[in-house]
């Protein structure tokens, strides 16, 4: 059971966190193609490392956070607002 | 022939008590104090099992927890650790693998068939002829080892406990106890857990001087503020610090506690190791703590004529004390000086045991005291690499993080005095570490800020290492690694020979490690005959990769109790009252039916109905830009919807695959009602709040669920105006006033604050009433009763699923599944591409010429049958769709479905082939319209 | 059956005569050999699915120049972690006939590859909780008797028949409606398949070489020309990518991005009991398959963990939905302990289908993205993998797995099932 630190609600067990992955940039919905678009909906670095991931906290103040995880380890070292700065 | 001695100074049995219990249906008696295999033992039993592949006689080995041979049936409750399991009066215990009898195991002719049962022998036979192997699979799964599994329902755990402790030690030996003072002494929480009855670790076992200094430690124990759990493991270290125990002392039953520990200090203790020598798992063959567990616990002795080899102070120990308990020791056996057992002798127990040089001595016991074991389990769980240590014999512990710590055996060797201060210093060290975590706390919790950090430089430890051990794993002779498991030194040899020259395969080949000890007597032994066999150095020999649970915990314990919510509905009490039949969807149980549907589905299309669809998803929106959040997740234009207008939308996720549907509803300017669908409401409030949270933080909207916060009902029928005018107050109801697709609020049966909106999935003039939660039933009530006269019925949902097929109107996830596109719904009039985006435009755009299946209305032309739903629909042998909704419609008297076909399929009038389940066929043809009733919507408008 | 065409050499023939007669070891069931410069095919992962690939390249071509490269032991990755589970009542059709093949293999394959690979075919049994999951159990059904697989739903007495230990009542909090009955499914010895077919692989010829890591895969003008290993370089025309979850790191290597997501899959195996279960259990809702192995080990799995991750530590979390969720399904069991639990790594795809063929590399191809699934399709991959990398074109029984999809934006259907499964 990860134990995530969030910036509103303190340390809650990784349970009431939703993840959603390593987010990508919507491409412009006005020019995009097919194959760019596809990418952006399928495909995946899958890094073993230190990733930056985006996380929902889902059954607290459902906040969206972005989350420094090490995916071999679990191992976290930091966790913002999503678009804002620590608290 | 009792072996119980007259009272030793540590012994644990109560002489006053006497507990009569079963074993293997003769009747014995034990103390209280006694575990059922010290009890055993004292009555003189010798042979305890018959072992898992050769059936070969196997009697007391370890005493403890971890006693291969020791696992018994006790009443309903299979593989028992009997030699751990304290004695309870009228116990019904039973040994497991044998038949017909414990005396005479009719399967240990398999020992004459030994060469041919090698490693992996199962994989080398039994493949021809093909058509026996059925019959070779019974015979084989007749040998499975273990108990009875109970056919009887029920157990019972208390509920879980979640705990955080500053510090949560792992062992009550004399380590661990002063770990946890000391921690304890500094301002920590501490918990401490040992698997043994009552802490002392081998101290409980010792001599005069060891009960003294646990005397001691207990006192101090005691006057520490320290939560002391005995009988109970900790079994697992997760991720960051998350650690399971299992208390298997409390009075309901095992108990799961969850631990968030700031720091884990890890004080197993050792493990002892057996030696692998011909005879070696004969009954008799004792380890060294056995024989002083045996001796000065439960004052049993273990035999009359001992031999003891001993390579460390243990052995010449359990020597000291078994001749203090009168047993004659026949020869001690020097394992430093060189001299060693070949092989024990005997039929069903020890006889005789040779030594080295070939002399033979008569003894009926063998004690061995060979080395040990350092169980790393939670180390390896927390990612610490221990490092096999060729001087000790045993494997050391390697780097630790922060959070982990260790003391006492696992770490090194040592007088008790230098053991408590390797110890107390580690105690030390952890109540510092976590009053860091508490420091960094104190930040979000202000009460943790009185938890002061003991020490702001780190603590030192003195030097704790363990000492020389003679390499003593397997002897000369081949004999048993693995007790549970029937493998041998030879079947090692073999599987290395074989090609399995990863220890890892090798374990795998011959299942050694694998069964109920999970390798805490047998990893070395193998892994040491595997590094001779393979021509490997010992010191190479890699860790092995201890997995949770460290010891078995039960599926009851780590159940608990079923907390899954369900949802009823605030109408329930009437549909509980009147009988409603239940159906279960998703959380929530919703009435099916009140007896009829069918009835039902009449009384709606010739009077007036109600439903109740509380479960049906609601979000409020709030602000100025919720018309462009409308417009981001809908398919269609929401710019231009008008204040007390509702409209239908259909969303869909990037990848144009249809998500959800519902109506929207513009209360006021800034102000909106969203209704999802039941199974929905959940993803769809995610997915609104994370357009806003990631794409478009600066818009002003803000969102609340109130799904909950509303009992919602549909009034359906051609009565339904009819009977809300006897109800509302405050809004016209006439067509002109209130049309189609709008919403109003106003006063329903004296309840103020409620909203309704004309709108349907029945296909009748229908009204649905949404009322502040608390007063629904009072309304529900309220409708029934002012509609009697009318013929009100209340209709569930097996109804309203019947007129909404009639009516043609799909069910995302029934007739749209997670390859549906929008285009395939046939709403293509809802797919607005003018707009600059919305969720889904750019792949439906692209796939707008093909977008794979088309949903149509299907009626057979037999209009009796109805084709199950999932039933396939062929053109010729082509599979061509499926069947996605069907039902007997009460109101046109015929079968009717929807279905989903491919696109060359899907024109009006194409006659198709479904298949039934059954095998028979029937034809069926594409119809014009979806809505099988009605088509025209003139009732639904009137 | 099986398609045997040039076969290279036999291993030793085993037989229970020989079993008796033997006083000596036998003979070495694969080889230690010297890494060579060159082979006409490298095989990334000496897992099931790399291994099969090699002996359908020898027995069923005539292609013995192949080096299988395993940075660890054979079947150390999911080969050795799944849950043993065969099975071939998918939902869409081109899934039915891909899995009934490899259910067809395996029928056969301890005579095909003289090792007793221990198939019990005792029956796999899908519960339904909810008339939504009963319609697409039937959906299965349906679509599985097309196809000519044994599969139909069954009524919760006919459930009580087969698995007595079951509770049907109707009182549960998740009661059972019915069930995807799949008489044909049933479980494995894992291991003994991967040794079975590494062993004929070696004796066909095929280099085993184990403890090889690859650390990279040369790529010359978009086409691949060999892989750098931790013990040296080797040129090879053909470079096939057998992994599970390393795939897209491996993929990496080669500059081909793939949509993958790596997640663990836990697993818990109990301490034996008599023997009392029959079927394989699965149970969609509830997110459990319970089998109880010939051993009377009750093996548990669930559905991937919540979140990527390449840790193979299991969760206590796991093992308490995994107990609850077993108890709810047979109530009786509470006293039956957990031994062991681990995870093995699945690699996610977003359509529940593998990815098999050609890449953007010429001579680069992969064989990845197994989800769950990869065991039971081991034997099928292997032989399709091999004649196409023999023939040089795709077999009909994997064109739909190919990765041109994600891009052309036409998914597999097995997402459907599971979107509407529960």
């Amino acid at each position: 059971m990860l134990l995530i630190d969030c910036p509103y609600c303190g340390p809650r067990n990784g349970s009431e966190f939703a993840w959603q992955g390593v987010p990508s940039p919507r491409p412009d919905p006005a020019s995009t193609t097919p194959l760019e678009w596809r990418r952006y909906l399928y495909e995946e670095d899958n890094l073993a490392g230190w990733v930056e991931e985006r996380w929902k906290h889902r059954s607290g103040c459902r906040a969206y956070l972005i989350i420094e995880r090490h995916t071999a380890t679990n191992e976290i070292r930091a966790v913002r607002l999503l678009g804002g700065t620590p608290l | 022939m009792t072996a119980r001695l007259p009272e030793r100074p540590g012994e644990v049995i109560d002489r006053s008590s006497s507990l009569p219990f079963r074993w293997n249906g003769g009747d014995y008696t034990g103390m209280a104090g006694d575990t059922i295999v010290s009890a055993l033992a004292a009555s003189g039993v010798r042979v305890l099992s018959r072992s898992f592949k050769y059936r070969r006689p196997r009697g007391v080995m370890t005493a403890d927890f971890n006693d291969p041979n020791c696992l018994f049936q006790v009443g309903d409750e299979p593989n028992v650790r009997a030699a751990h399991r304290l004695l309870e009066p009228g116990m019904d215990t039973s040994s497991q693998t044998s038949w017909p009898s414990l005396r005479f195991d009719a399967k240990a002719a398999t020992q004459a068939l030994s060469p041919f049962l090698g490693p992996g022998f199962y994989y080398k036979t039994f493949m021809r002829p093909r058509f026996l192997w059925p019959v070779y699979q019974r015979v084989l799964r007749t040998f499975a080892a273990g108990g009875k599994p109970s056919p009887q329902p029920g157990h019972s755990s208390p509920d879980k406990r979640y705990a955080h402790p500053d510090v949560l030690v792992a062992g009550g030996g004399p380590a661990g106890m002063m770990a946890a003072i000391s921690a304890a002494e500094r301002g920590a929480r501490v918990m401490l857990v040992d698997e043994q009855h009552e802490t002392g670790g081998y101290l409980r076992w010792s001599d005069s001087d060891g009960r003294l200094a646990l005397a001691d430690l207990r006192t101090r124990l005691a006057a520490a503020d320290v939560e002391v759990l005995t009988d109970s493991v900790v079994f697992g270290r997760y991720d960051h610090n998350w650690v399971g125990v299992m208390q298997r002392s409390h009075p309901q039953g095992e108990r799961l506690i969850k631990a968030r520990a700031g720091v884990l200090v890890v004080a197993p203790g050792l493990i002892e190791r057996p030696l692998a020598f011909e005879g070696n798992d004969l009954p008799g063959v004792v380890l060294s703590g056995a024989a002083r567990r045996l001796l000065n616990l439960y004052a049993v002795r273990p035999g009359t004529r001992a031999v003891v080899l001993s390579a460390n102070a243990e052995g010449a120990a359990a020597a000291a004390d078994l001749a203090d308990a009168g047993v004659e020791i026949a020869a001690f056996v020097d394992a430093r000086a060189g001299e060693t057992v070949v092989r024990a002798k005997g039929r069903t127990g020890v006889r005789s045991v040779e030594l080295t040089g070939g002399k033979t001595v008569e003894a009926d016991l063998l004690v061995t005291a060979t080395g040990w074991t350092a169980p790393t389990a939670l180390l390896n769980m927390a990612g610490v690499v221990p490092t096999f240590d060729p001087e000790s014999s045993r494997f050391v512990p390697g780097e630790m993080p922060d959070d982990v710590m260790a003391t006492g055996g696992i770490v090194g060797d040592g007088s008790v005095a230098d053991l408590l201060s390797h110890a107390a210093a580690v105690g030390q060290e952890a109540a510092r570490r976590s009053g860091h975590k508490a420091v960094h706390k104190a930040a979000a919790i202000p009460a943790a800020a009185a938890l002061a950090p003991p020490s702001k430089e780190p603590v030192e430890l003195p030097t704790l290492e363990p000492e020389p051990h003679p390499p003593l794993f397997i002897g000369s002779t081949s004999g048993f690694i693995d007790f549970s498991e029937d493998v041998t030194t030879k079947d090692i040899t073999a599987a290395a020979d074989e090609g399995y020259r990863s220890l890892e395969l090798a374990k795998r080949y011959t299942t050694a490690t694998m069964g109920p000890t999970q390798g805490k007597l047998e990893v070395i032994n193998a892994g040491v005959a595997h590094a001779i066999a393979t021509g490997r150095a010992i010191a190479g020999m890699g860790t092995t990769t201890w997995r949770p649970p460290y010891a078995p915990v039960s599926l009851g314990a780590l159940a608990g109790r079923m907390l899954e919510p369900v949802r009823h509905s605030p109408l329930q009490p009437y549909h509980e009252r009147v009988g409603a039949q239940p159906i279960v969807a998703g959380q929530w149980i919703r009435p099916n039916h009140y007896g009829d549907p069918a009835a039902e589905v009449t009384a709606v299309r010739s009077s007036v109905g109600v439903i109740d669809v509380s479960p049906l998803g609601k979000i409020e929106l709030r602000g100025r830009d919720v018309p462009k959040l409308l417009e981001l997740v809908y398919t269609n234009k929401w710019s231009k919807l008008a204040v007390g207008s509702v409209r239908y939308g259909i969303m869909c996720a990037e990848d144009g695959v249809v998500m959800d549907d519902g109506v929207t509803a513009r209360f006021a300017e800034d102000r909106y009602m969203m209704t999802t669908t039941s199974s929905g409401a959940a993803g769809v409030y995610d997915w609104l709040e994370e357009w806003l949270a990631t794409a478009h933080p600066d818009w002003d909207v803000r969102l609340t669920a109130m799904t909950d916060a509303y009992a919602s009902m549909n009034v359906a029928g051609p009565e339904s105006r009819a009977l809300l005018e006897r109800l509302v107050e405050g809004i016209e109801l006439d067509a002109e006033s209130f049309p189609h697709m709008h919403v109003r609020t106003g006063t329903v049966a004296g309840v103020a604050d409620c909203f309704l909106w004309r709108l349907g999935f029945t296909g009748e003039l229908s009204f649905e009433v949404h009322v502040p939660a608390g007063y629904g039933l009072h309304v529900w009530e309220a409708l029934l009763e002012q509609g009697a006269d009318l013929g009100a019925v209340p209709f569930g949902l097996e109804a309203q699923r019947i007129m909404r097929l009639e009516k043609g109107h799909f069910i995302v996830g029934q007739d749209t599944d997670g390859l549906t596109r929008a285009h395939s719904t046939g709403l293509s009039t809802l797919i607005n591409s003018d707009k600059p985006d919305f969720s889904g435009k750019q792949e439906l755009e692209w796939s707008e010429a093909d977008s794979g299946t088309m949903l149509v209305a299907l009626q057979p032309e037999d209009p009796a049958v109805v084709p199950p739903e999932a039933s396939q629909v062929l053109s010729g042998n082509t599979l061509v769709g499926r069947i996605t909704s069907s039902r007997m419609s009460p109101t046109l008297g015929r079968s009717i479905c929807l279905a989903q076909l491919t696109q060359d399929h899907a024109a009006p009038g194409t006659v198709v082939t479904v298949h039934l389940p059954d095998r028979t066929r029937v034809r069926a043809r594409v119809m014009e319209h979806h809505a099988h009733f009605d088509p025209e919507g003139s009732r639904l408008r009137g | 059956m099986s398609n045997k065409g040039a076969r290279g050499r036999l291993p030793a023939r085993f037989s229970a005569f020989d079993l008796m007669r033997r006083r000596r070891s036998w003979p070495q069931a694969w080889r230690e050999r010297d890494l060579k410069s060159t082979y006409d095919v490298v095989l990334i992962g000496g897992g099931l699915h790399g291994l099969a690939t090699a002996y359908y390249l020898a027995t069923n071509h005539g292609i013995t120049d192949v080096a299988v490269i395993e940075k660890s032991y054979i079947g150390g990755g999911g080969s050795g972690r799944n849950t043993a589970i065969v099975r071939s009542n998918y939902l869409t059709p081109e899934g039915v006939r891909f899995y009934d093949r490899s259910v067809k293999l395996y029928e056969e394959l301890a005579v095909d590859l003289n090792f007793n690979v221990m198939f019990e075919q005792r029956g796999h049994m899908t519960l339904a909780h909810n008339d939504s999951s009963l319609r697409t159990m039937r959906w299965r059904a349906e679509v599985n008797k097309l196809e000519g697989v044994d599969s139909s739903v069954i009524t919760p007495s006919e459930i009580k028949q087969l698995a007595p230990y079951i509770d049907v009542s109707d009182h549960s909090r998740y009661p059972i409606l019915g069930a995807l009955w799949h008489p044909p499914g049933g479980i494995i010895r894992h291991d003994a398949v991967v040794w079975g077919y590494a062993r004929a692989a070696d004796a066909a010829g095929a280099h085993i070489h184990q403890n090889t890591e690859v650390t990279g895969i040369d790529v010359e003008q978009e086409k691949v020309t060999g892989v750098t290993t931790s013990r040296g370089k080797i040129s090879a025309p053909i470079v096939v990518n057998c992994t599970a979850g390393w795939s897209s790191l491996v993929a990496a290597l080669a500059g081909v991005k793939l949509p993958i997501v790596t997640r663990p899959l836990q697993a818990a195996v109990t301490e034996p009991v008599q023997s009392f279960l029959d079927p394989v259990i699965v149970s969609g809702s509830l997110h459990v398959y319970v089998s109880q192995t010939a051993r009377g080990e009750l093996v548990f799995g669930a559905s991937v963990d919540p979140f990527g991750s390449y840790s193979t530590r299991g969760s206590l979390d796991f093992i308490e939905g995994l107990a609850g969720h077993v108890l709810e399904l047979m109530p009786s069991l509470g006293r039956m302990r957990v031994l062991r639990q681990w995870a093995g790594l699945c690699d996610m795809t977003p359509d529940y289908a593998p990815i098999i063929g050609p890449t953007h590399v010429g001579g680069f191809y992969v064989d990845v993205g197994w989800g769950t699934y990869g065991f039971k399709a081991g034997p099928a991959a292997g032989e399709s993998l091999a004649q196409m990398i023999a023939t040089n074109s795709i077999p009909e029984l994997i064109a739909p797995f190919g990765v041109e999809r994600f891009a052309a934006g036409t998914l597999m259907g097995e997402k459907g099932a599971a979107s509407v499964g529960h």
